[in-house]
């Protein structure tokens, strides 16, 4: 077998770039909002020191806000636009087998059951994530232009907004952050299995060995010759051990 | 200021001050005799000398300012230095600022941390370029007849309007300076609690500026002292959570000259010398008037827009119920999140190390 062949794209140019995009723009939104919300912290007087001062650091949180939200705008109007022009494989739409494979998963996990739900191309857990960007996303957008235009937005709306959007941006956003320092580095870099790291996003390719035992359901569905014979002789194999 | 000291020193320190007050007199508490002999000449009425510039000095002194001052135990050549010859060395001056002026250094020999102090203050920055109007120890103390400072306690705005009267008219309009007046109330401050008395900073100085939050929340975070008025303590610490506040702690906006606008402080909208009750009708934050005061740093502001500020109250359901149900939402979806994504992970980590 060639090298090639045992490789599969799983993510086109497209993808790798937006998320390459969304580290950039969400460390910098990290470091320079999160000082922000704990201004009491010393090290955020250092961060806002370092970075030339509170003017210095609103400004920079704002244009990276504005390219986060340009950035969102795109990728949803992308994904709509295949969505009508039928183009989408819809793989990112939750399931109610989505919500079946985390129970299983979460009873694999307790032993109460030795059964590992099989996922397609995206598990439970890169939809919880990608949802969970999107929506927060668009929480953190529109609250931060509520607080970017505070003026303009009291003409319509009331003035208790501002204050709510403030903490709802502060907080959505410290959650963001610790869903993405807790689980999704967990995912992509610590977890036994993936560490040290998960080159897929960045390389997109995805070797057909990981393949087959991340994503089985799609395997089948794209070489399904290939899975049949694995499966046959994984039959007669004693069960191995999930090391990716 | 009690606390400064250990109860056996405080007991030193009263057996030490308790001779020196009234009641306790010794007889080191007397008019010096010595300077009977210099009020022989100086108390004549028309005992003066002319200087190089044509003009009379008077070298008159009455007995009963010097006896009325306290430092009437001093000896005239204690200040006077130079001069316990008869007669007297000549000396020679060119006019009579200069001859007013001769002596004004003599205070720092006993009062040498005031003296200190007074280097770093706006008032010898103002004496250094040569400002003869500048206010020097006497000017405000006084020489001869030099008195407690504060006492009573509204003898020092006295003091200062002698040069700044119109800012001593507003303070004497406001809540606390009538207070002061009225009631002599012993909890306002007066000019010298906030702008302190010798190293009086330069008040458009933008550090002293950004410490102003500060220097009201030490009277108005105090809750001792607010318990009695009925005020909130939660003042200062509502300011700092929201913009205003936070960007102040961060030290304000623009970094490079004092002119560029740093944020609004307490007194941007309170007002300073003038600072009302907040339920005056005259007062800029009184409800009918906050629109107003947000409109002097965000022009176009309209109706709602005050409301975006919590007007120094927590959120709370009955008063901003969208802004507490949302603090509430996130207090319960965070830990709960985060919390159930952790656990995900170390029940991974444990079947991990199981099928091991």
């Amino acid at each position: 077998m060639s090298r090639d062949a045992d490789y599969v794209v799983r993510f086109g140019m497209r993808e790798r770039v937006e998320h390459a995009t969304v580290i950039v723009l969400f460390f910098v939104l990290a470091l320079t909002g999160l000082p922000q919300k704990f201004h009491d912290a010393a090290i955020a007087k250092t961060i806002v020191n370092a970075l030339g001062g509170i003017a210095q650091v609103r400004y920079l949180h704002r244009v990276a806000g504005v390219l986060f939200a340009l950035l969102t705008i795109a990728h949803l109007t992308a994904a709509l636009a295949a969505v009508v022009l039928g183009r989408s494989a819809l793989a990112m739409v939750p399931r109610p087998k989505d919500f079946r494979d985390a129970v299983v998963t979460i009873r694999y996990y307790l032993r109460m059951s030795d059964e590992r739900a099989q996922f397609d191309r995206f598990d439970y857990k890169e939809k919880f994530e990608y949802w969970g960007l999107v929506f927060g996303g668009l929480i953190m957008i529109t609250t931060g232009f509520l607080l970017l235009f505070p003026i303009l937005a009291t003409k319509v709306l009331p003035g208790q907004v501002i204050p709510a959007a403030k903490l709802a941006h502060g907080n959505e956003g410290l959650m963001a952050f610790l869903v993405v320092v807790v689980w999704h580095l967990y995912n992509v870099l610590l977890a036994p299995e993936i560490f040290p790291m998960n080159r897929t996003i960045f390389t997109g390719k995805i070797s057909r060995e990981r393949m087959r035992h991340e994503h089985p359901l799609e395997y089948a569905r794209r070489f399904p010759e290939e899975a049949a014979q694995t499966n046959a002789s994984d039959a007669t194999e004693p069960q191995r051990k999930d090391d990716g | 200021m009690i606390r400064l000291f250990p109860t056996g020193i405080s007991i030193l320190l009263v057996g030490l001050v308790l001779p020196s007050l009234p009641g306790h007199a010794t007889t080191e508490t007397s008019f010096s005799d010595d300077n009977d002999a210099c009020l022989s000449c100086h108390g004549q009425e028309d005992l003066s000398m002319t200087l190089a510039s044509g003009e009379e000095a008077p070298l008159f002194m009455k007995r009963e300012l010097l006896e009325a001052s306290v430092h009437k135990t001093l000896r005239c050549t204690d200040c006077h230095n130079g001069l316990d010859q008869v007669p007297h060395a000549e000396r020679s001056y060119k006019n009579l600022a200069q001859f007013r002026a001769s002596f004004g250094e003599a205070c720092k020999t006993c009062h040498f941390e005031n003296y200190t102090k007074t280097l770093d203050s706006v008032h010898y920055g103002l004496q250094a370029r040569g400002d003869v109007f500048a206010p020097t120890c006497v000017k405000c103390h006084g020489s001869h007849d030099i008195a407690r400072p504060n006492e009573p306690r509204s003898r020092i705005s006295q003091t200062c309007a002698t040069c700044h009267l119109p800012i001593s008219e507003a303070y004497a309009k406001s809540v606390h300076g009538r207070a002061l007046i009225e009631e002599n109330n012993r909890d306002v401050p007066v000019c010298t609690d906030c702008h302190r008395s010798h190293d009086i900073a330069d008040p458009k100085n933008r550090a002293w500026l950004m410490n102003t939050p500060a220097l009201c929340g030490k009277c108005h975070a105090d809750e001792k002292r607010m318990k009695k008025y009925g005020l909130s303590t939660a003042v200062l610490s509502t300011y700092l959570a929201d913009f205003h506040g936070t960007t102040a702690s961060f030290g304000g906006k623009g970094r490079r000259t004092d002119a560029e606008p740093v944020v609004a402080l307490c007194v941007d909208c309170h007002g300073i010398h003038d600072i009302g009750k907040v339920t005056g009708k005259d007062a800029p934050v009184f409800q009918a008037n906050l629109v107003k005061t947000c409109q002097k740093c965000h022009p176009g502001a309209s109706a709602n827009f005050p409301a975006a500020w919590l007007s120094h109250y927590e959120p709370s359901l009955s008063r901003t119920p969208l802004v507490y149900l949302i603090r509430l939402f996130y207090k319960i979806i965070i830990p709960f999140i985060v919390g159930g994504l952790v656990l995900q992970i170390l029940l991974h980590l444990w079947r991990t190390v199981v099928n091991r």
